[in-house]
Order: C-alpha cells, then structure tokens, then sequence
C-alpha cells in the first residue's frame, strides 16, 4: 500500500498565459500519474488544485488557502515572477515550498522556493554572447510591464552596453495588451540588428504576428537580418503564433525534437519537480513534514542536484530557433549551475570594452 | 544618475557582528546565496575586518568600543540590524555612519537591497566628503593666490595680466592655480610669460 501525500497545484486555467500555465499543469499532472502508476515507488501524489484564473490578486489567498485547510506543503505552481512573488510571504509564514517550473529574471533565493527553469546566466548572457557576434549588437528592447520584461532588458542594455553596442529603443506593454502598432514603427525607423522580445503571453503573439508582416514586406526585417529573440518562448506557444514564429530564437534548457517525452521545457521542469519531490519525500514518512532547507541535507536531497545555497539547478543552455514550425537546437552551450545573482565572473565576450566611469 | 554597480558582489567579504541567533543564520543564508563570504564576530571586530567589504552589526546590543575605527569612520558600508526601534537605539545605529538597515526578525529577504543601498550611499557619502576636503583646501589657499597675483601685477602692470599670467602658467604645467601660485611664490620674481628686455635671451 503506498503512502498518499497531497501536494498543491497553483497554475492558471484562463488567462493572457495560459498555454504556459497549461503546459505546466500538463507536465506536473502526467509526473502524478507516473509516480502514482510506479509499483517501486512507495508513495503516491494527490493533487490538491486551486485556479487563480490569470488574476495575480488570487494567488497569495489560494496559496494560503492551500496550506491552512491541507496537509500539503509543496505547490507546484506560478507562472508569473509577480505571481511568485505574491506567493513568498505566505510560504514563509506556512513553512510550505512552492515549485517554479519557467524561466524568469534571476535575483532571487527564497528559502521556500525551488527554481527549475533557466535564470539569466543560464538563458539571456548566453543567448547575447551567441547574438552579438552572428547579428550585431544594436537591439531593441520589448517587454510586458512587469518585473521579467524590465529586468531582462536592463540586464540586457547593461550587457549592449558594456561591448559597445547600442539599445535603440526600450518598450513595454500591459499584460493583455495588443497595442503593439507603436513598437513596430520604432522598429521600422530604428532598423536594429536584433529585436529582444520580453512580452508574454497574448502581447507576445499579436508583436510577433506584426514583426513577421513588416518582414515579408521589407527584407530588412526578415529573421535572416533582424531576428526576434526569446527567453520565455516555448513550443506550447507555436500554434498561437502560427506561421509568424518561423525563424524566432529562443534560449532555453530544452526543446522538443520531435522524439524526446515532453513537448516543452515546461513539462520537462514540471516532471523534473515533481519526481525530484518524490525521491525527497519517499526516504521517510518524517519528510513530508520537513522544510526544504532540510530536506535539502537529505541524501536524497544532495543527490537532486538542487543548490543548497540558491535553491537553483543546474540547466542546459540551449539556443534553438524555429525552423519549418518547430525549433532546431543552433547551438548548445553545455549544463551550467544557476547563478540568481550573477556573482560568478562574467565571460570574456561580454566583459566591458572601455572604461564607464 | 549613475547606475547601481551590480555585478561586484560575488566573492565579496561580510562580517556580522552580532551574538549567535536565528538573525545571524538568516541573514548567513541570504548572503551566502547572493554569492559572499561571511564570518561572524561577537563582541568585537577582529583587525581582519578593517579589510571586509560589509560590516552587519547589531544596532539592539551594540556600542562604539566593538568598532576598531573611529565613531563614523568606518571604511566599508555599515547595515545595522534593527529589533529594538527605540530612538536612542537609532540614534546609535544611525552614529555609526550605517547606510542601510535590515529588521529583525530576518526572513527570506531584504539582504540583497540592503547591500546595494548601503555601498551606494557610502560611496556617494565618501565622494562629497573628498569634494569638501578638495574645496576647503582651495579656501585655504586663496591667500597664497592672491600674493602670487599682487607680485606678477608688479611685472605686468595690471590685475588682470597678472591673473592671466598666473592662469597660463597653471594650464601649461597642468596644475591648479593654488598650485601654480605656490610656484610663483617660491620662484620669487620669474613669471614664465615675462617678455624679454633688450637684446638678451
């Protein structure tokens, strides 16, 4: 008879981004399943599911609500770094832990939270350090208006500007919004050499849609010459896309071959929670009620590969661009350990070139 | 305005002065994750940590004795650790020269910013104070200015000439005029501009 331990499921079913929320779900929901379906596992998950709907204001109340009328005290979950940080002060309060399965913006540590998606060492500095010398180092910067679009793209002007390069221009949007007529103007004028597009969700796909248009009619703006460039891109997004995503970049721990289990890195990150949960919690029935800090000095937990010090993992770096609807790995820049606040040296490539006093 | 320098932290030193407590491993985690080094000291600073490039100390229990430098001449960003919001505790914290402050109990985060706006102000603090120091000193100096003026006059005839001169002697040996009014000073009567008499070089 196997050990039954609730965990929390916190992803949004409606929304500007629900295909990622979806694409997580999905991964953490079939990583259930697995572990419940495993004779040689000795536990089995019952997931214990609350819907923010896409409202960022439903998040903290959910998660509460989670921990104080369950046992549970992990949460897969967020999609947003707003949503993630909304959650922070109530795992805190609860001891629970929550699992963050996208990419996001780097400078953070929180002792109750795991990171199993790319931070900006692992996805941005690399996808730059590959851009600048295949297409230039003149950009333009878009994003939507919250604490991801805003901190990828000030690291990405301090990177711009530190070998020299030039940011023509810097662009937000509400989340939602589809007034992106402006952005292509300012692009139209400005003729960078690569466009960063931080935008998420519906934003993204309505920019994306009108970048390729102004690219069939103008050569200049075709991904050969001006490509458009992702750190939150994903497979689960193509469709929506449709035939405006041929020739995106995207940097990211994985992409879908055609022959791997997960049809994106967030199911991949989703099942990576998930199964390392389990090896976690599996040792001893004492576990479940540990904090992940402890958890963490558990032999299973030494063996995850999750940092003690960071709550980071090591990702694959992997630059991929779309090629005929799915995306072609162009490059691979081995496994590299999670640096939230970049206090590893900077490589060489993207060192300063002259004095900035 | 200036950016905050950002990519600096890792491998920087801390020292927090503080007795052992759950502040300290608080606070030890999120340093450690941001990518520094840190001791703990109790109840005085070590000669070592005239070399650190943080000092956290305890504002609650603290006094001057614990610091091996003068009251507000610490030569590193200072945060105080605030339990007690007493005034006179602040007061103290605030003595110290602290740029930046963290609350007690210490959770999950705060350590970060407080590292940036500590070094931030501390450096703003120490560039205005070497601009005074560079300011008082040219007050001091204006007598000696205004002798070396009253003595080219004597050679070129007028106030303005004579600033002129000193003005250019200034620019072609690349030193302030308190500096090249010093060297007239002490040349006595040799301005470089003076025009030649007669035949002789």
């Amino acid at each position: 008879m196997k050990r039954s331990v609730p965990i929390g499921i916190l992803y949004s079913r409606s929304g500007s981004y629900a295909r990622i929320s979806d694409a997580c779900r999905t991964g953490a929901l079939n990583a259930i399943a697995e572990i419940n379906a495993d004779p040689s596992r000795s536990i089995s998950f019952e997931a214990i599911e609350r819907d923010p709907a896409g409202n960022v204001d439903n998040y903290g109340p959910l998660c509460e609500e989670i921990l104080r009328d369950t046992p549970a005290r992990h949460i897969i979950g967020c999609v947003t770094s707003w949503s993630r940080k909304e959650v922070i002060p109530t795992l805190e309060k609860s001891g629970g832990t929550l699992w963050y399965t996208v990419p996001y913006e780097g400078y953070e540590a929180s002792d109750h939270v795991v990171y199993l998606h790319a931070c900006p060492n692992q996805h941005l500095l690399p996808l730059l350090e590959w851009t600048f010398p295949a297409y230039g180092r003149r950009g333009y910067l878009t994003g939507s208006n919250y604490i991801w679009g805003w901190e990828i793209n000030r690291l990405a002007r301090e990177t711009i500007h530190a070998v020299g390069g030039e940011v023509l221009g810097e662009r937000y949007l509400p989340i939602g919004s589809l007034d992106i007529g402006r952005m292509i103007e300012e692009i139209r004028a400005t003729e960078p050499d690569f466009i960063l597009n931080s935008l998420i969700g519906t934003s993204s796909y309505a920019f994306l849609k009108a970048y390729a248009a102004l690219g069939a009619e103008n050569p200049r703006f075709s991904p050969a010459r001006c490509p458009v460039l992702s750190c939150n891109l994903t497979e689960c997004e193509l469709d929506d896309i449709g035939a405006a995503s041929e020739g995106l970049i995207a940097a990211g721990p994985y992409f879908h071959d055609g022959s791997q289990a997960f049809v994106s890195s967030h199911e991949a990150a989703a099942n990576a929670a998930v199964s390392t949960l389990a090896n976690l919690l599996e040792a001893a029935e004492e576990n479940t009620r540990l904090p992940i800090a402890a958890l963490l000095q558990t032999p299973a937990g030494l063996q995850s590969r999750i940092d003690a010090k960071t709550h980071h993992t090591p990702q694959p770096v992997l630059i991929a661009q779309v090629r005929q609807g799915a995306f072609r790995v162009v490059h691979s820049g081995g496994l590299v350990a999670g640096d939230p606040y970049l206090s590893q040296p900077v490589p060489n490539t993207l060192r300063r070139l002259r004095a900035v006093s | 305005m200036r950016g905050v320098r950002i990519v600096d932290l890792g491998g920087a030193h801390a020292i927090i002065l503080h007795r052992p407590h759950a502040a300290v491993s608080a606070l030890s985690r999120q340093l450690l994750a941001v990518g520094l080094r840190v001791t703990t000291q109790w109840p005085v600073l070590e000669a070592d940590a005239l070399a650190a490039d943080f000092v956290f100390f305890d504002a609650d229990m603290g006094f001057d004795e614990q610091f091996p430098w003068q009251r507000g001449q610490a030569p590193m960003p200072l945060i105080a650790l605030i339990g007690t919001e007493a005034p006179g505790r602040i007061e103290w914290a605030l003595s110290t020269g602290a740029t930046a402050q963290i609350l007690k109990p210490v959770g999950d985060s705060g350590v970060y910013s407080a590292l940036l706006i500590a070094r931030n102000a501390f450096e703003a603090r120490r560039a205005l104070s070497a601009e005074v120091n560079d300011l008082r000193q040219k007050i001091g100096e204006r007598q000696t200015v205004v002798r070396a003026v009253v003595m080219l006059m004597e050679q070129t005839g007028s106030e303005a000439a004579a600033y002129s001169a000193l003005r250019s002697e200034a620019m072609t040996a690349r030193i302030s005029i308190e500096e090249a009014a010093a060297r007239v000073l002490m040349r006595g009567l040799q301005p470089r501009d003076r025009k030649p008499t007669g035949g002789a070089a």
